[in-house]
């Protein structure tokens, strides 16, 4: 017997992949294709093996750009939370980057980093970091009061006040935080595919819109949606593994 | 509460449809022309082709884009009428009835190289700066491929010829492939002692075409018309004196307000480009639509072989023939 909230999951994708079906069908444009065109390039282009080869090179400033976001920034955020001081000299600079128009300040950051690697992976934090420090650091903020002090009245060491109480207390909000996060870290690193020079994922993406192979171009598209929904399902994983009690369902899956 | 989230439902598909319908009704008597770039002095020709279809009773409007790719999804879908680009692989692959009406320019490109090459021959294996994958310069670099018989190495791109000439005085590259008024403003330069441009077989085949919906071509045949005539009288004067740009360029219009340093190479840029042969006085047509199905069959944007491919199913010839004859 499939569990309710898989099989609203199943339904919700069916609907989803009919209505694709259907407005490619009218067709909506002459540039749409149908899901089953595109799911077909899809699996072309994964038995080709032209899609592993993309990965192999999105996925390098995706994961080094999603890992220095998730530690750094989670690192950060509680420093930030704790402290007035640093909360004073660091905040603000990640509100300017989450508000900043990246797309346009991408020249500078060529100018600044290259074309290489590195732009990307920096492409990839500015669009990661902020959202996972701003999080981190609301919440360490707003553990109440009370628990804390309960944790002095018995004697705790500061070190255990932070792991066994601030950090579980505000775990939700940090992992919601790390979803947010991931899910524009995907987002930047094709922003940097498309915008720097077209690599992997992105290189696939603009080079079917130019020979109008729609099916490979939306196929490519697809591909990357369900890797950041697959990913963002471990997270949400790793934070039941982690810290217990905090099952309480969200959108994300 | 039912009843207010009904009224903000109502209101949120109303609202948009009802600014929809009267932004689509007072421009319906305007065309719209979705440019592939920004007006520079490329550009100028055709603002100067547009003033005069104005003069004859056209109403037009332009948008910029950012890339040619996005000007053609705009006339796929419908929001433009008139595009800018080939869009060959475009009209054979997504069934669109998209015709070409007019031949705007030539792919003429250049290899430039430092002086380690001196022929195509010897670029074989060697790596080569291009603009983009799937380009015009890409397509380029594969037919040099197949005519010349090398095998180019490592492609890289970057986009733009300006960017590409920066990168081979930077010493970044050693070969690539620029446009003609690139290539003469870095041969005329210090630097151009340094550097070779290779000798390649002519062009004939179009680098931006004039293109719309078909349906809306023979629905607008008026408009087409004077647009066409004006493009034709245009290139054709061009022909004979390329100084009438500069001259016949509104001080108001977007190519007038581009910055006095451009405005003054205006002439060098026509006088060069006629004598370079990248524009055709006779908007290219049949000649131009052979040509194309060739280079762009060879270049692997179309499939096909050129004898197969109908030119009727890429080109709409009738208006630039009714031109032609006056």
């Amino acid at each position: 017997m499939i569990k309710r909230a898989n099989l609203l999951k199943i339904v919700s994708a069916v609907v989803l992949c009919s209505a694709w079906e259907i407005a490619g069908r009218i067709p909506v444009s002459y540039a749409f294709p149908t899901f089953l065109d595109s799911m077909r390039s899809f699996f072309e282009m994964i038995g080709n093996g032209m899609m592993l080869e993309a990965y192999k090179e999105t996925l390098q400033p995706l994961v080094i750009g999603v890992l220095i976001s998730a530690f750094l920034g989670i690192g950060l955020g509680l420093w930030i939370g704790l402290n007035n001081f640093f909360d004073w000299l660091f905040s603000p600079i990640f509100i300017v980057m989450q508000a900043a128009p990246l797309a346009a300040l991408i020249p500078l950051l060529v100018l600044a980093y290259g074309i290489g690697l590195t732009s990307k992976v920096m492409v990839v934090c500015i669009m990661a970091m902020p959202v996972i420090v701003l999080n981190t650091s609301g919440a360490v903020r707003n553990t109440p009061e009370s628990f804390k002090e309960m944790g002095k009245s018995f004697l705790a060491s500061r070190a255990s006040i932070l792991l066994r109480i601030i950090i579980p207390a505000a775990s939700p909000v940090i992992f919601a935080g790390l979803r947010l996060g991931v899910s524009a870290g995907f987002i930047g690193a094709i922003l940097a595919e498309l915008k720097i020079t077209p690599t992997g994922v992105g290189d696939i993406i603009t080079y079917s819109r130019s020979i109008a192979d729609y099916p490979s171009m939306y196929a490519a598209i697809f591909s990357i949606i369900l890797l950041a929904v697959l990913f963002l399902n471990l997270i949400e994983k790793l934070e039941t593994v982690l810290f217990k009690g905090n099952q309480r369902g969200y959108v994300s899956d | 509460m039912n009843n207010i989230f009904k009224s903000v439902l109502k209101a949120a598909v109303a609202i948009p449809l009802a600014v929809g319908l009267t932004v689509g009704a007072a421009q319906a008597e305007k065309i719209r022309i979705a440019l592939a770039e920004t007006p520079s002095d490329e550009l100028a020709a055709f603002f100067v082709a547009l003033d005069r279809a104005k003069a004859n009773g056209l109403d037009y409007e332009w948008t910029a884009f950012s890339d040619e790719e996005l000007a053609i999804q705009s006339v796929l879908s419908g929001q433009m009428d008139i595009g800018f680009g080939t869009p060959y692989a475009a009209m054979q692959r997504s069934r669109a009835p998209l015709r070409i009406i007019f031949q705007l320019s030539k792919l003429k490109f250049f290899p430039v190289t430092t002086s380690k090459y001196s022929s195509l021959k010897d670029m074989d294996g060697e790596p080569i700066l291009l603009h983009s994958r799937g380009g015009g310069t890409d397509s380029i670099a594969n037919v040099i491929e197949e005519r010349i018989g090398i095998k180019f190495g490592d492609r890289s791109y970057v986009s733009g010829s300006s960017n590409r000439v920066a990168a081979l005085l930077g010493g970044r590259a050693d070969a690539t492939i620029i446009d003609l008024s690139n290539k003469n403003k870095l041969m005329r330069s210090e630097a151009g002692a340094e550097f070779n441009v290779l000798e390649m077989f002519d062009v004939e085949a179009s680098d931006e075409a004039l293109f719309g919906n078909l349906d809306w071509i023979k629905n607008n045949e008026k408009d087409v018309a004077i647009f066409v005539n004006a493009l034709v009288s245009t290139w054709q004067d061009m022909h004979k004196d390329p100084s009438i740009i500069r001259r016949e360029t509104s001080p108001d219009g977007p190519i007038g307000q581009l910055p006095a340093e451009i405005l003054a190479e205006l002439d060098g840029f026509y006088s060069d480009a006629v004598a370079g042969g990248l524009y055709d006085p006779n908007g290219g047509g049949r000649k131009a639509a052979n040509a194309d199905m060739e280079w762009y069959s060879a270049a692997g944007q179309l499939d096909g072989t050129p004898d197969t491919l109908n030119i009727e199913d890429f080109w709409y010839l009738a208006p630039l023939d009714a031109a032609m004859k006056q």
